[in-house]
């Protein structure tokens, strides 16, 4: 998939004061590279991606996603893109507590109507990929933080999405998971052709990068 | 996955929580249930009450208190006197005597409903006053002269102290032989011994006294025609036809069904406030799991339903329970009422709690449990993953 912004700008108002997190952002993602946005904290990476996953709406500019305008979709289509065509990685994971970890995968395919005995295939299936074979009935508290993050990879790829958005995927992780879970998205990028663009502070992501931004003040330059 | 084990793994995830929700439905429809199902049990009987002299006009003296067709309190007609008098009055096809007696065994007390009594019938007039009531097993018969000792008894009483045909039993320090059983479902002759007349007067010592004549009128004449032809003519006595009987109760029966609603309507409320506090607190706690399913594109109705189908499985269980909890104790309820054992209402429970009662209940249960997830399932769908990523970071 390829992703392009042009112009983007994301405007808060708290109280009389406006807040421009993100301030005229172009950027441009060729299909199946490996992006990293850097930037310290408040910078507007978290409101840059989530205008890029369609999670935000800008004040003004446009996310074009294969070339297509997708800050004009209504909510329904945007849902629909973000189920079929996106998969997103949390800083905090944000699995569903009272699911397993193959019910945390199945959840996007469910909703996606797949027939259930391909939700559990497929589910079993990605879970192995990851390495947590042995770990399917648990729920996320039994699991430790590096494998609660493979589990959320999993599940992001559970339609088998063009992209994938990872919001400070390793800032729960030691530097060791970091570097697995950076390597596993790497790896996974590259084997299906997938895009997949992070916001991250590891040096670790920037390192596996094909490009790089580098955002401050919500201004966007490359690094 | 389907949506009913996402639900239900969220409730069961709050174990607590969720007790504390469904136990309140529970109290709530065991309330409802146990105050519904007495209610409706006790106009029920009291309806029943005026099936014995349908098409009848009832004559009783003037003292009389009449619940229905059932005299609870009041004077006595002298019969013979009483009896002429009614044969000369115009319209009078039929005139027979009956001796109500209430209740048996168990002190004086009046009671709206009795729950035991005895009626004495002139023999040869069973079915004029019973109708076409079989006796049980087809086994038995009626008494069949006046002074003979002989009983039938309702099939409750019966079942209650294991009365069978040909046994004894004493009423009043009379020895009387069984000599049929009564087969009905009505509450009042399930609880009734019938015997001739002239051995009612003895035994209970009402010689030459009634408390109820049953007129049928003569072909061309209206009940109130001859109930009004009765009053003129003798003094000493009331006539009222079955609508004049309904008239006297019909008001108080809507008052307690209205009652009845009432306090439904104030025990729904409270669970719909309870399970929409409770919802509500859940769908706050889980902000961030509404958040999540909308960053990864779950449809709004989704969301909308995972709310939904938790309140409305928490209805469900609440409710089932309730109903549960709810029919047993109306059978307490009806049992130290009545002083009838609770083993012998359970083959009649549907009797006490009517399914249409349980489907009405069950129903309205798990609707209020849906209306209560109505506001925080529109809460629910409108957390954006942005706003609770913005509120964490």
């Amino acid at each position: 998939m390829i992703i392009k912004t042009l112009a983007l700008t994301k405007i808060f108002r708290v109280g009389p004061k406006e807040i421009r997190a993100v301030d005229n952002v172009s950027l441009d993602v060729e299909a199946g590279t490996f992006t990293a946005i850097v930037g310290p904290s408040g910078s507007g990476k978290t409101t840059l991606l989530n205008m890029i996953g369609l999670n935000d709406y800008p004040t003004s500019g446009k996310v074009l996603l294969d070339n297509e305008n997708v800050s004009v979709l209504s909510g329904r289509e945007r849902r629909r893109i973000r189920l079929l065509r996106i998969g997103f990685v949390f800083q905090t994971f944000n699995l569903l507590p009272t699911l397993s970890a193959l019910e945390n995968v199945e959840l996007p395919m469910a909703l996606a109507r797949k027939p259930p005995h391909e939700q559990k295939e497929r589910a079993r299936k990605l879970l192995g990929d990851v390495g947590l074979t042995h770990r399917l009935n648990h729920r996320p508290k039994e699991l430790s933080v590096g494998e609660m993050q493979r589990v959320a990879i999993a599940r992001a790829l559970a339609n088998d999405p063009e992209l994938i958005v990872g919001d400070e995927p390793t800032g729960e992780l030691d530097s060791k998971q970091g570097k697995e879970t950076i390597d596993l998205l790497r790896r996974i990028g590259q084997a299906h052709g997938k895009t997949v663009i992070l916001a991250t502070h590891d040096t670790k992501a920037v390192e596996a990068a094909d490009k790089i931004y580098e955002i401050q003040d919500g201004k966007i330059g490359l690094h | 996955m389907h949506l009913l084990t996402f639900c239900f793994r969220n409730l069961t995830g709050r174990k607590v929580r969720t007790a504390l929700c469904v136990l309140g439905v529970i109290l709530a429809t065991t309330f409802v249930i146990t105050v519904g199902a007495t209610t409706i049990r006790y106009t029920a009987v009291i309806k029943e009450m005026n099936i014995l002299f349908s098409g009848e006009v009832m004559v009783v003296s003037k003292e009389a208190i009449v619940i229905q067709a059932i005299p609870i309190g009041g004077g006595l007609l002298p019969m013979n006197y009483t009896l002429t008098e009614l044969q000369e009055t115009e319209g009078v096809e039929k005139a027979v005597p009956v001796l109500f007696v209430t209740p048996i065994g168990i002190g004086t007390t009046i009671q709206p409903v009795p729950v035991n009594f005895s009626m004495g019938i002139p023999v040869g007039y069973w079915q004029l006053i019973l109708g076409p009531t079989p006796l049980k097993g087809g086994v038995g018969r009626f008494p069949e002269n006046e002074t003979s000792r002989e009983v039938a008894v309702g099939v409750s009483l019966a079942d209650q102290y294991n009365w069978n045909v040909g046994d004894h039993i004493t009423v009043n320090n009379y020895l009387l032989r069984v000599t049929g059983i009564l087969d009905t479902k009505l509450a009042l002759l399930s609880r009734c011994v019938i015997m001739p007349l002239r051995l009612a007067q003895q035994v209970y010592n009402y010689h030459g006294s009634v408390n109820i004549i049953a007129v049928s009128p003569e072909t061309g004449y209206s009940l109130s025609t001859v109930a009004d032809n009765i009053e003129q003519k003798i003094g000493h006595v009331k006539a009222l036809t079955e609508d004049e009987r309904n008239d006297v109760v019909q008001p108080i029966l809507t008052q307690v069904e209205t009652w009845n609603l009432g306090i439904q309507s104030v025990v729904f409320f409270m669970s719909l406030i309870l399970v929409m506090t409770v919802t509500i607190m859940s769908v706050s706690e889980r902000r961030r799991d509404f958040a999540t399913l909308d960053a990864i594109g779950a449809p709004l109705n989704y969301i909308f339903r995972v709310v939904i189908v938790e309140t409305a499985l928490i209805g469900v269980l609440g409710g089932s329970l309730g109903l549960l909890f709810g029919s047993i104790s109306a059978i307490a309820v009806a049992s130290v009422y009545t002083n009838i054992p609770i083993p012998q209402f359970i083959p009649s429970i549907f009797e006490i709690v009517p399914p249409v009662y349980i489907i009405e209940i069950l129903s309205a249960t798990i609707i209020i449990c849906c209306i209560g997830g109505l506001i925080p399932a529109f809460h629910a769908a409108k957390i954006r993953i942005s706003e609770v990523l913005k509120a964490e970071y």
